[in-house]
């Protein structure tokens, strides 16, 4: 379960305290997916990386399961990364010179899991995605941009997370592939029992999750009729 | 340049050893048999073997038996080089043979009587109290045809001969043979390869001394001094020790002009590699800066998905040493061809002007022959090669290169936070 509790994170700007995540408040039960709409500059990022641990809070507690992250510091912290969260990017940040394998298999090298049992869990995600063979063994500028967030979303299963975080994954792919891969988070929610929290601009999208939140101005709202 | 400062460095190490690491000391205005002057003593050598850093004091005593002196029959034959010595006076000539000619000659009006004297090479005996050195023995090594080599430290009447005297003599191990009067018994042969040498008997020194009524006294003096390094000052201590008794002798100085021009171009080589050093650390440290720039989202999506800073820091460094060593190879591949005329041209060109100042003494020391004029010659002839000692300093230097040129990256690689890749997005 992810629970947050009067997250707050204030900026300086220009000398004057800003509040990008303004006393935060929410409840994403285990398996659910839920997704977080609001325009550009509402604070959504800042939010994700909040959740993610990217960053620190001025204020408040996230407890993923019954951890407050707030309070991991340095290893710990980068260990929680590792196994409880999972990252998909709007640029799906692959690392480049990487094949898509050895993508996916990064995060399990961090979670130093030997090598042959890394390739076999990898392999075994992005057959899950649906990535032949063949495309495994490419570059990420050898494949598609649908092809590309699979493999990042591969990747962000890696470690078995209990939180994905995934901040616009279908804001560069055209519709329809922007519908399998949020079709593919969903089922994966289901399956894996994984809590999904998407960022997204796509109402259509953000309709089809199990609840809704809007932000604007760092201020979290559930969206009515949301489940 | 590394390549040239080893090869370098290796010519300095051998033209040192070549020159070695000792000093004669003989009597004032003596010189072998040669010059006159008063014998130095064995008190004066035990003085000289306190000086700090010296390891031993090898003396000598050496004689010329006369056939008066001995019943030694000389190996060597007096030849057309020992028939020009005729004329000399001193030892080696013997009275003319019985039945020879005191020839008067009647077509004079004076009473000019001429002898006619027999020139006879001279046996060398030299007393030493240590055998263990090839030069006591008159040659560049020694080895025993029979028998061994005296014990110095006993006063008996005991020798090792030379393979020549043995032979002419009809010597064996537990022959013997008399000097000063008294019977000598052999109990080594030698052979140096060297027909002089190998017409010399060698006993302890204090037999010598005893036998030749010159107790105490010594012909000469071998120092041996620690380090070559340390030649010069042992020379002033022995001279300051001896004062105007002794003529000190030693070749440190042709040593020093040897390898001075050597020195010069390791020198040049040594700033030549720490400029290269620095040079590669500035280009290492800008490539990766640009590289860690460049790829900033990329260590941040690592940091991100569980990286630890020194795992992502580990990344990169090992990226510039994998750059450093490719660097590395491509120098190696040079070098091996390029080591050669640039270390030959760096020497000539050093040390043709040593070779000046060596040519324009008068009465240079460089005198055909001698290890010292060897050493001079051979300073030109510097081989490089890329052995393996140069690899692994090559290998040493690139991983300090990468090191130096990869710790400002790493440190700017810490501060980056994923937070800030994901705002950049």
């Amino acid at each position: 379960m992810l629970q947050v509790t009067n997250l707050k994170k204030v900026f300086k700007s220009g000398g004057a305290p800003v509040a990008a995540v303004d006393n935060v408040t929410f409840t994403v039960a285990d398996g659910k997916f839920a997704s977080i709409i609001g325009k550009s500059g509402s604070g959504k990022s800042t939010l994700l990386g909040l959740l993610g641990a990217l960053d620190q809070p001025t204020a408040g507690e996230i407890k993923v399961g019954d951890k407050d992250i707030t309070k991991l510091r340095d290893h710990k912290l980068i260990r929680y990364r590792c196994e409880k969260i999972g990252f998909i990017f709007q640029n799906y940040n692959l690392v480049p010179n990487l094949t898509a394998l050895e993508n996916v298999m990064l995060p399990l090298e961090f979670a130093s899991m030997p090598k042959k049992k890394r390739t076999e869990r990898a392999k075994e995600l992005l057959g899950q995605v649906g990535l032949e063979e063949d495309q495994q063994k490419r570059r990420p500028g050898k494949l598609s941009g649908g092809q590309q967030q699979r493999v990042a979303i591969a990747r962000a299963l890696a470690n078995k997370p209990q939180l994905i975080l995934a901040d616009e994954p279908t804001g560069n792919l055209d519709s329809q592939t922007g519908k399998m891969i949020f079709d593919l988070l969903h089922s994966l929610s289901r399956t894996e029992n994984t809590t999904i929290l998407v960022v997204t601009h796509d109402l259509d999208i953000a309709g089809k999750t199990d609840m809704t939140f809007q932000l604007t101005d760092g201020k979290l709202k559930k969206k009515p009729g949301s489940r | 340049m590394l390549v040239a400062r080893q090869a370098v460095q290796d010519k300095i190490t051998t033209v040192k050893s070549s020159i070695g690491n000792t000093i004669a000391v003989s009597p004032a205005g003596a010189r072998g048999f040669e010059g006159g002057g008063e014998a130095l003593t064995s008190a004066q050598m035990n003085t000289v073997n306190s000086i700090t850093n010296v390891t031993g004091v090898t003396q000598t005593l050496s004689d010329r038996l006369t056939s008066t002196d001995t019943n030694l029959q000389s190996a060597i034959t007096a030849g057309s080089l020992g028939a020009r010595a005729q004329n000399n006076s001193g030892v080696g000539f013997a009275a003319p043979p019985e039945g020879g000619t005191i020839r008067s000659d009647a077509s004079s009006t004076s009473a000019f009587t001429q002898i006619t004297r027999t020139f006879t090479p001279p046996v060398t005996i030299t007393g030493a109290n240590d055998v263990s050195s090839a030069s006591i023995y008159g040659g560049d090594s020694v080895t025993f045809t029979s028998g061994q080599a005296i014990d110095v430290s006993k006063d008996e009447n005991i020798a090792a001969i030379g393979k020549g005297l043995a032979e002419k003599n009809n010597l064996s191990v537990g022959s013997t043979f008399t000097a000063y009067g008294q019977t000598v018994t052999v109990v080594g042969v030698y052979d140096t390869g060297n027909t002089f040498a190998n017409n010399g008997v060698i006993m302890p020194l204090a037999a010598v001394q005893r036998l030749s009524s010159q107790v105490g006294q010594i012909t000469s003096a071998t120092v041996t001094v620690n380090s070559v390094d340390n030649i010069d000052g042992v020379v002033t201590a022995i001279k300051a020790a001896l004062g105007a008794t002794a003529d000190v002798v030693s070749n440190q100085t042709s040593a020093k002009t040897a390898v001075e021009p050597l020195e010069s171009v390791k020198t040049i080589s040594t700033y030549s590699l720490l400029g290269a050093l620095g040079a590669g650390a500035i280009i290492i440290l800008l490539t990766m800066m640009m590289i860690v720039r460049e790829r900033r989202r990329e260590i941040g999506v690592m940091k991100a998905i569980g990286s630890s800073n020194a795992k992502t820091m580990l990344q990169f460094v090992s990226e510039a040493v994998t750059l450093t060593l490719l660097g590395l190879f491509v120098g190696i591949f040079i070098g091996i061809f390029a080591a050669q005329p640039i270390t030959k041209m760096l020497v000539n060109n050093s040390s043709s002007s040593a070779t000046t100042q060596v040519q324009g003494r008068p009465g240079g020391f460089a005198r055909s022959g001698s290890t010292t004029s060897t050493a001079l010659r051979s300073v030109k002839n510097v081989q490089a090669s890329v052995g393996a000692t140069t690899i692994a300093e090559g290998v040493g230097i690139a991983f300090l290169i990468a090191i130096i040129g990869s710790a400002a990256p790493a440190y700017v690689i810490s501060k980056i936070r994923p937070a800030e890749v994901m705002r950049a997005d």
